[in-house]
């Protein structure tokens, strides 16, 4: 049984100018232990899948579908059953290190909470195991600093703050949301190595949620693309780097710098994201795919799936470079 | 080995708000938006009714708001009722006046008094503001911290100490309430010039050597409007409270002249009497224009300052 | 903090030194002393007078008497009016009964606004929210002086609960209409501070973070949203200080409760200018301490404030 099984997940968000559907049908899992990246431009509805499995979603949001978590809907579940679950079994890292703690309590109250709600220990006790934890994300002199303010430390360390706040209880899924988006390149590689190592130390299993094609690459076992708010493709990392099956992945792809390549190939995907009030009927993509059919934009292509890999797409995969 | 990347998505994202300003103007927008608020539009609607009524309700009254009928006094109760009839269409006041004159000159004075103070506080406020975030440093350092220091001192007893002292009348009333005011659109102003300070129309002119006086009237104070608006929408109805506050001790526009403050005042001593037509009046017409004020500026605000979108 | 508190006092010390130089100025610039009434008094009487006063010295002597008196003693000098009576007695009389129910009116504002706010942002669109929103608009258009006659029409005339006006020592129910007639326009603007706070507090990412964690939704406003409502809150309680002192202006003359309000009005008619500015003093020194509190409290709660 997979750890998470999410199943024609939908996500609208009703507002003054109409509904916005910002996730449509997506369905995917994770197994236990594995790590599964989760790729798309802004807007394309990752984030929302993660905040609706979190049930953090706006209060104007609404999801249906299914996610099971250990067989359990969470879609169903009530508040306190979703509690008993929340930072426990699965945690959350978010995006923005500089406001994701809260400024007006010190670090030590923050993570100390956690363990006192879920694991019903004493304050003493939960702010000298969460010091060890910031020892584990490797913060210098954890046990004097624990006692500190948020806007003492800088993003990264905030950024590790969250990390070792979301494993106190040792969680068996992290979702970590574009968590080194906010940081300067030499951090995100440290916090990019710090989420390896912890995989490797505690058996989490990790989505990994990103815009950036650069990190997912060694760090991932499998990679889902979506686009608005539709799964495009997916597939195990190495195969959907090596053999792109679909136009919007491939495009991605060429997106990113690299330096086996001359800088002159770097190229963007043309037009803007998609209007998630206003979606084609068709592929989410067509718009702006550069391949695409007469068909594409009326009819929804279907998901096909040969071996471990899926893709949505009417050009045949061996058509797409 | 591949390097991160995010500038070729943010670059899609960018031209997305980019093609977003582009295709309608500011201003466009914003009246749009403030026309489908149905509150603020019924509020500006009744604002015009109730100006109206300020501007021609003279042409209407039977009678000048000064004239005394003495055949009324101390029969109020059954000669001074509000009446189609006698031409007293809201009654009359315990002096025998007719309270429909003395209603449309009251709301007058209100409005007057109200809009005339939130311009005072509004034009030194701005001025002041933007001056001292532009120029920044030592100069805005010194002069925000005098406005702290006004805006701890209880001016409602200074204003009353004053009117006392120099004798009561409009323009001390205009003086007092603008310049208690304008303290709040001061601290406005200064932290929105702060910002449109670092754009660049603005330090392209203090590269081509335009003199401060001039980027602050031409360059920064323009682009104040929109908030300037909003605040002095605000303020109107405050001002009005203000004069009517007091007028209502005694203490504002003086006889025969009158502001609906003054009225209410009157009003609340005869309600002991049934004679509550003396309060009801004046009470509706304050009630509905500051609604309608506060409606108004809310939508503008909300117009201007799209938030949640 | 201590410096801190020490620094702020450094800037209330010339505010009021400001306040007592220009209430003293205007009050020398004003045509006419207070005793030019309609009878005029023989130039021999009134030259003793205005000699006993100390009003025939030269403007520099009388300021520095004035300030200096203010200063080491809180002396305010004799009332013009009342005769044999100084501006402390004056004050002494009527501030314990200002107090009072401005004391009251000042906590039903902040408890009941606060609540109504907290309440409203949680339930938001439902009938809690509907009804706050609804009341704070509504009280918009309620200033004291506009609450005091509605009051005194429904609970003295039509219904006969409460007495018309008098404080008779301050018995509960002398009290009700100030307190309420004072404190309903402050209570609405703080539950829509408060609301609007709260619901801006309850959008950020840390209080994400704080659901995230699993802690139930109670603990999650109690602990972690709070505190950041309360700053705007706490902004604005300088200035309904300020707009419920004055107010009392309105309340003493309305309702003939005694304060001072109801001194600094009188005066304010007879000349009395003595007793206006010892009671703009008094006002503006009770304001002036009334924001240093705030200050200290925002920065106790606000960690990112350094003092």
């Amino acid at each position: 049984m997979s750890l998470l099984e999410i199943e024609d997940l939908k996500v609208t968000f009703t507002t003054a100018d109409g509904d916005v559907n910002a996730v449509n049908g997506v369905s995917f899992h994770i197994d236990k232990g594995e790590t599964l990246a989760i790729v798309g431009e802004s807007g394309s509805g990752k984030s929302q899948t993660a905040f609706a499995t979190m049930g953090l979603l706006a209060r104007n949001g609404r999801a249906t579908g299914k996610a099971r978590f250990d067989g359990q809907d969470l879609l169903q579940m009530s508040q306190r059953e979703f509690n008993a679950i929340r930072s426990k079994d699965i945690a959350m890292i978010f995006q923005d290190p500089m406001t994701s703690l809260n400024p007006y309590l010190k670090v030590s109250d923050q993570m100390a909470e956690v363990l006192m709600l879920h694991k019903g220990i004493g304050k003493s006790q939960a702010v000298s195991e969460s010091a060890q934890m910031l020892d584990a994300v490797r913060i210098p002199d954890a046990r004097a600093r624990i006692t500190m303010y948020p806007h003492e430390f800088s993003g990264g360390m905030r950024q590790r703050i969250m990390i070792a706040m979301s494993l106190l209880c040792q969680p068996r899924l992290l979702i970590a949301d574009e968590p080194t988006t906010a940081l300067d390149v030499t951090v995100q590689a440290q916090i990019m190595q710090l989420l390896g190592d912890i995989r490797q130390d505690f058996g989490t299993a990790v989505i990994l949620i990103t815009h950036d094609l650069g990190v997912v690459a060694g760090f991932c076992d499998r990679t889902l693309v979506m686009y608005g708010g539709q799964v495009m493709e997916e597939g195990s990392t190495d195969d959907i780097f090596a053999t792109p099956a679909h136009p919007y992945t491939s495009g991605l792809l060429r997106a990113v710098p690299r330096l086996d390549r001359e800088m002159g190939e770097l190229m963007t995907i043309a037009g803007e994201p998609p209007d998630m009030s206003n979606l084609p009927t068709g592929c989410p993509f067509s718009p702006r795919c550069a391949v695409s059919l007469d068909h594409c934009r009326n009819q929804r292509p279907a998901m096909e799936t040969t071996g471990n890999r899926r893709r949505a797409c009417h050009l045949p995969a061996s058509e797409v470079v | 080995m591949m390097l991160p990347n995010r500038a070729a998505v943010e670059g899609i994202a960018e031209n997305m708000q980019l093609a977003d300003v582009k295709g309608r103007s500011l201003w466009a927008d914003a009246r749009t938006r403030f026309l489908r608020n149905r509150a603020a539009v019924i509020s500006l609607i009744m604002l015009c009714a109730v100006a109206g009524f300020a501007l021609f309700g003279g042409l209407v009254a039977q009678y000048e708001g000064d004239f005394v009928n003495f055949s009324l006094i101390g029969s109020n109760a059954y000669l001074g009722v509000p009446s189609i009839e006698t031409g007293h269409y809201f009654g009359t006041d315990s002096n025998g006046r007719d309270l429909f004159a003395r209603t449309v000159q009251g709301t007058g004075i209100s409005l007057m008094v109200g809009v005339v103070g939130a311009l005072v506080a509004v034009i030194v406020g701005t001025l002041y503001g933007a001056t001292a975030g532009y120029y920044g440093g030592r100069i805005d350092g010194i002069m925000m911290r005098i406005v702290d220091v006004l805006m701890s001192i209880p001016f409602m007893f200074v204003l009353i100490l004053m009117l006392v002292i120099f004798g009561r009348s409009i323009f001390m009333l205009f003086l007092g309430i603008g310049l208690i005011s304008w303290l709040d659109m001061a601290r406005i102003a200064r932290g929105q010039t702060l910002t449109i300070k670092n754009k660049e129309f603005v330090e392209v002119a203090v590269a081509t050597g335009v003199r401060p006086i001039r980027i602050i009237l031409r360059h920064i104070v323009p682009n104040l409007l929109g908030i300037v608006i909003v605040y002095a929408t605000l303020l109107v109805p405050n001002m009005i409270i203000f004069e009517s506050f007091i007028s209502f001790l005694g203490l504002g526009v003086q006889e025969p002249a009158t502001s609906l403050g003054a009225l209410i005042n009157e009003g609340s001593r005869t309600m002991q009497f049934g004679y509550y037509w003396q309060i009801a009046f004046p009470l509706f017409f304050f009630v509905i224009t500051i609604f309608a004020f506060f409606f108004v500026g809310d939508g503008l605000r909300d117009a201007l300052d799209p938030k949640d979108r | 903090m201590l410096s801190f508190v020490f620094r702020r006092l450094a800037v209330a010390v010339p505010t009021l030194l400001i306040l007592v130089v220009l209430s003293f100025v205007l009050m020398y610039a004003a045509p006419g002393g207070p005793f030019n009434s309609e009878r005029p008094l023989p130039p021999e009487v009134l030259a003793n007078i205005e000699a006993k006063y100390g009003l025939d010295q030269p403007f520099w002597k009388q300021i520095v008497n004035y300030v200096s008196g203010v200063v080491t003693g809180f002396d305010f000098g004799p009332s013009f009016q009342y005769k044999d009576r100084s501006v402390n007695d004056v004050i002494a009389q009527g501030f314990p009964v200002t107090l009072t129910y401005g004391f009251w009116s000042f906590v039903v504002a902040v408890t009941v606004g606060v609540s109504l706010g907290v309440a409203a942002a949680i339930k938001q669109n439902s009938w809690v929210d509907y009804f706050a929103v609804g009341v704070s608009i509504g009280a918009q258009v309620l200033p004291n002086f506009v609450m005091a006659p509605l009051l005194l029409l429904v609970f003295t005339l039509w219904l006969g609960w409460l007495p018309g006006g008098g404080w008779n020592g301050g018995q509960w129910q002398f009290l009700i209409m100030p307190v309420i007639a004072l404190s309903t326009s402050y209570m609405a603007s703080i539950a829509r501070i408060t609301r609007s706070s709260m619901l801006e507090v309850l959008n950020t990412n840390f209080i994400r973070t704080a659901r995230a964690k699993g802690l139930p939704m109670r603990r999650v406003i109690w602990k972690h949203a709070m505190k950041p409502t309360m700053l705007p809150v706490l902004s604005y309680l300088g200035p309904a200080f300020v707009g419920m002192i004055t107010g009392s202006v309105i309340i003493d003359v309305f309702f003939s409760t005694g304060g001072i309000g109801q001194f600094f009005v009188n005066s304010a008619f007879n000349r009395d200018y003595s007793v206006i500015m010892g009671i703009t003093i008094l006002v503006g020194t009770l304001t002036i301490l009334f924001n240093l509190l705030v200050d200290v409290l925002y920065a106790w709660i606000d960690p990112k404030i350094r003092y």
